[in-house]
């Protein structure tokens, strides 16, 4: 019996989701034929392209600080959920988000360039207010009850979407970040850590996904990503969902084994000319895969970027102490 | 990441703990350190490391550096108490690597794909908290580095009432010592320690008596103060009241900027033994030609002044029983010597003894002896202690016999020229160097005593420091003799007496304990790895230890009572000439009539020889070796 190890953390689940059954089939609106006929998809190797002056990422963390139960006024009206009725209650999150762009220049290698927190207190109770405490105030986020979904699922999303708003806020200015940085107009390229959903619009930004649970191509395509050698990639090829992109999958240098190892997906804008698309495939083919982790270092090597990483590590520290937060918070809740 | 702080956005008004608060916008506490001057701050007190008043740490800004000895100050606002300054010196500086776990992400930190902080912490070692209210620094706090009156008072600069330069620290700044641990009013006695060739001692010796007095530090008493060097290296220190060839406007500059005159001694008076073989009572000495005086004791001193122990100056002499015929020997010469004629000669028993040979020779004779022996050694003493007297006696017959005369005429001088007078001049030199090391025992031991017996006489009005180099040689840690009773003696009572010893070894470790811990002021060049862990160093914090190992020359650790930390200093290159080459002023090699033969101006075989650039003590021959005698 021959068997590979998979790379990942196992607590991180595998880097292709619903392992157990292999990758799901897909509905999504799949354009093959942008760069190589289908007939004649074959792996691309590596091409000379010019460095970009300055690569940015941009990733975001979150992380529940924790769950209080808001008291509801005795007039309010008996409650749907029987489990919270009895202590006229309603279950809340206090959590503590953060985005941040890190920047790989020639001139001052890798450094933070931007860094945003907020800490948000996430809850269905109408009667929620700001939460102040000594380590700083969790703004009120008041979701709309959904009986059909479970309320912490319902919580996590709405703390999501949050995230998800703030990453898209830090990328936007993180090319304002970058003037007087001594970098060529235009130059730059920007690496969002999850899709691109939402920042399409922004120029030169790659979508970097680490996992996978679609198979988004047709079967006879789709067997072919795991014939990808070291830094080789798919031909672009246009994909619809929710929403349209190029997309295309690129095999980031790891020891050899699985047949998704190393395997990540990037997207690019839907609107941009296709020679433009294939330029930045590329161009993410030459960049990227000098940025993958290695697995003794990384729980998620080599898919979890370095610069990502470092990231990540920061802006977890930024977000505060959690023994410190949860101290504050139960103070809070005492007075 | 410390550029990005300030840019951090505040989500809504407040921040999380101080760590988070942008750097701009944390204000000091009202009001500014004691003196009020401008801040250079430097960065926080770090809350990673535990603060104590005695140890705290601080963490650098990025533009910011502190270097080892760097004086730091920080303050606290202590309700109730006020401001409470908290000063101390960088005793270590650490630069490390925030965000890297591995040692390999350093060459990704380099390539510039993970991104890291390259933090710097400084280690400070308290030493003085302003008012005494021994609380820690806060994390968080404003580090400065102290200048003007804020390092003066961190260092206790402005409690010296007079207060004699030491030398440049590192941070370029003067370093003081408190004369009142220097002339005897709290304390006295230097000890100076480090390995030969490379710890500068000798020269740390001479420029900190140029620093007593030529600072002004003295008063009025420095014209009663007075200095006495044996030189034990070669005749380096017959030039001192010649000025340095190299003496350069850099020079002059850093003497200036101690406050201290660019020049050589100006009073000083040399001394040397006479020419072996010479009946002239010349003075051995090569280098210099003139202004020198030969120096010797007469049979007759000897006798009269009881000089005789002095020759045995072995370590394990005390144990042996010989030492009782040394001093009934020394009593009968007392007794029974006569002078005769003006050259020194004795006559004892109608024998008169004119060479030390000779009278090594009556005194065997008389003790062993049967019929004078009870007379001259003593009633019931054994054959045996005779012999072992009589042998020890014999050996120093060829060390000495340069020294003991009765064969040269005094008559041509003044009365006592020959004798080592520190009254005349402000720096009295005497070349030990020709002397084999017993001769140099005892002139040493005798000169002290003498002196001893003077200052006891006169009181205690005048100073005289006295430099006693390769101090572990007079006096050992273990057994005693003659010499190192002198030098206990000096230790002790020396302050009060107004002699101040200031004693240069390799190895303090060496040294009779007592006049070690006797000494106030301790004073450490470079010192050899296995010696500096002695516990003789115990005043020296382990970084300062482990950098003594590797001390430049013209680098020394000074240490005073009332500063914990031991400081570093750098003393300026001699302004003095410190061997004939470097003598500026050539005509001085111009030869009284009839005393030196030959080239005046000898060209110096050396001198064609590339001179390293930028070495501070390129020609440092500080070897602390004797030469052997030439006979």
């Amino acid at each position: 019996m021959r068997f590979h190890v998979d790379g990942w953390d196992p607590t991180y689940g595998s880097s292709v989701a619903n392992a157990e059954n292999g990758i799901g089939d897909s509905t999504a609106k799949v354009t093959p034929h942008l760069e190589l006929a289908p007939a004649d998809w074959k792996p691309i190797s590596p091409s000379q392209v010019s460095a970009p002056g300055a690569v940015l990422f941009v990733d975001g963390v979150r992380r529940v600080e924790a769950r209080i139960w808001i008291e509801q006024p005795p007039s309010a009206e008996p409650a749907i959920r029987p489990s919270n009725t009895a202590r006229h209650a309603l279950m809340a999150l206090c959590a503590s988000y953060a985005a941040g762009t890190v920047c790989c220049c020639p001139d001052r290698g890798a450094h933070l360039l931007t860094v945003d927190y907020r800490r948000g207190l996430f809850t269905t109770a109408t009667n929620a207010a700001d939460a102040p405490t000594t380590a700083g105030t969790y703004k009120a986020h008041i979701t709309p009850d959904d009986q059909d979904q479970n309320l912490a699922v319902l919580l996590s999303t709405a703390l999501q979407r949050q995230l998800t708003d703030l990453e898209v806020l830090v990328a936007t200015h993180a090319r304002t970040a970058l003037t007087g940085h001594g970098v060529r107009e235009d130059s730059d390229l920007l690496v969002v850590d999850g899709p691109l959903r939402g920042r399409t619009h922004l120029p030169r930004a790659l979508g970097f996904i680490k996992s996978h649970r679609t198979a988004y191509l047709p079967p006879d395509l789709h067997a072919m990503i795991a014939a990808l050698a070291s830094s080789e990639r798919t031909p672009v090829f246009l994909m619809g969902t929710s929403w349209d992109r190029h997309a295309w999958y690129l095999r980031l240098p790891c020891t050899p084994g699985a047949p998704w190892a190393g395997i990540v997906r990037l997207e690019c804008a839907a609107d941009i000319p296709v020679s433009e698309a294939i330029e930045l495939a590329n161009l993410s083919q030459a960049l990227l895969p000098r940025y993958a982790s290695i697995e003794y270092k990384d729980t998620r090597a080599p898919q979890n970027l370095v610069p990502v990483a470092g990231l990540e590590r920061e802006l977890r520290r930024r977000m505060g102490n959690p023994v410190l937060l949860s101290r504050a918070l139960r103070v809070a809740a005492a007075g | 990441m410390t550029d990005t702080g300030s840019e951090l956005p505040s989500v809504d008004g407040t921040v999380f703990g101080r760590a988070f608060a942008p750097a701009a916008s944390w204000q000091p506490f009202a009001g500014s350190l004691t003196s009020g001057g401008a801040e250079d701050e430097v960065g926080k007190v770090a809350g990673t490391e535990a603060c104590t008043p005695l140890k705290f740490h601080v963490a650098l800004s990025s533009d910011a550096y502190l270097q080892l000895d760097d004086v730091v100050s920080t303050r606290r606002m202590i309700p109730g108490r006020g401001m409470i300054v908290t000063s101390g010196v960088v005793t270590d500086v650490v630069a490390r690597h925030e965000g890297a776990a591995f040692g390999s992400d350093v060459f990704l930190i380099a390539d510039g794909i993970l991104p890291a902080n390259v933090q710097e912490i400084a280690e400070v070692t308290t030493t003085r908290v302003d008012p005494e209210c021994y609380v820690p620094p806060r994390p968080g706090e404003v580090a400065i580095r102290a200048a003007g009156i804020v390092r003066d008072a961190a260092l206790y600069f402005d409690r010296m009432d007079a207060r004699v330069p030491a030398g440049i620290g590192r941070d370029g700044e003067p370093i003081y010592l408190n004369l009142e641990f220097l002339d005897g009013t709290r304390g006295a006695h230097v000890s100076i320690s480090g390995i030969s060739g490379v710890a500068t001692k000798t020269s740390f010796a001479l420029f900190l008596m140029h620093s007593l007095f030529t600072s002004g530090a003295l008063g009025a008493r420095a014209v009663n103060a007075k200095a006495l060097i044996f030189s034990v290296k070669g005749e380096d220190l017959l030039f001192i009241d010649k000025s340095n060839a190299r003496l350069d406007d850099t020079l002059r500059a850093a003497y200036a900027q101690l406050g201290l005159p660019a020049r050589p001694f100006v009073s000083a008076g040399f001394y040397a033994p006479p020419l072996p073989g010479d009946t002239t009572g010349r003075p051995h000495v090569t280098g210099r030609t003139s202004g020198v005086t030969a120096f010797w004791w007469t049979l007759a001193e000897l006798c009269e002044r009881e000089l005789l122990p002095y020759v045995f100056a072995d370590t394990e002499d005390e144990k042996n029983q010989y030492t009782i015929v040394v001093h009934q020997v020394t009593s009968r010469l007392r007794r029974e010597a006569q002078a005769a004629g003006n050259d020194g000669a004795v006559v004892i028993d109608g024998t008169i003894l004119r060479t030390w040979a000779e009278m090594v020779d009556f005194i065997c004779a008389q003790v062993t002896d049967d019929v004078t022996r009870p007379g001259w050694a003593g009633p019931a003493i054994g054959l045996g202690t005779v012999n072992a007297f009589v042998r020890r006696l014999r050996s120093s017959q060829r060390s000495l016999t340069p020294l003991l005369r009765g064969d040269l005429s005094a008559s041509t001088d003044r009365s006592g020229a020959h004798s080592i007078d520190t009254s005349q001049q402000q720096v009295t030199v005497v070349d030990l160097h020709n002397l084999p090391e017993r001769a140099q025992r005892f002139v040493v031991g005798v000169v002290l005593a003498a002196e001893t017996d003077r200052k006891e006489q006169a009181g205690p009005g005048g100073l005289l420091f006295t430099m006693v180099d390769e101090l572990n040689k007079y006096a050992p840690r273990e057994g005693s003799s003659p010499i190192k009773d002198v030098l206990l003696d000096i230790a002790e009572r020396g302050r009060s007496l107004g002699i101040i010893l200031i004693g240069a070894q390799q190895t303090a470790s060496e040294v009779e304990r007592r006049i070690v811990s006797n000494s106030s002021i301790k004073i450490v060049g470079r010192l050899d790895a296995a010696e500096a862990g002695r516990p003789e160093y115990g005043f020296l914090p382990p970084s300062q230890r482990q950098r003594a190992t590797l001390a430049r020359p013209g680098t020394m650790f000074v240490s005073q009572p009332e500063i914990p930390v031991p400081l570093a200093v750098e003393f300026p290159f001699p302004a003095w000439a410190t061997r004939l080459s470097e003598v500026a002023d050539p005509t001085f090699a111009t030869p009284t009539a009839g005393q030196v033969t030959g080239s005046t101006t000898r060209p110096d075989p050396f001198s064609t020889l590339p001179q390293p650039e930028n070495h501070p003590w390129p020609q440092d021959t500080d070897d602390g070796a004797i030469d052997e005698p030439p006979y």
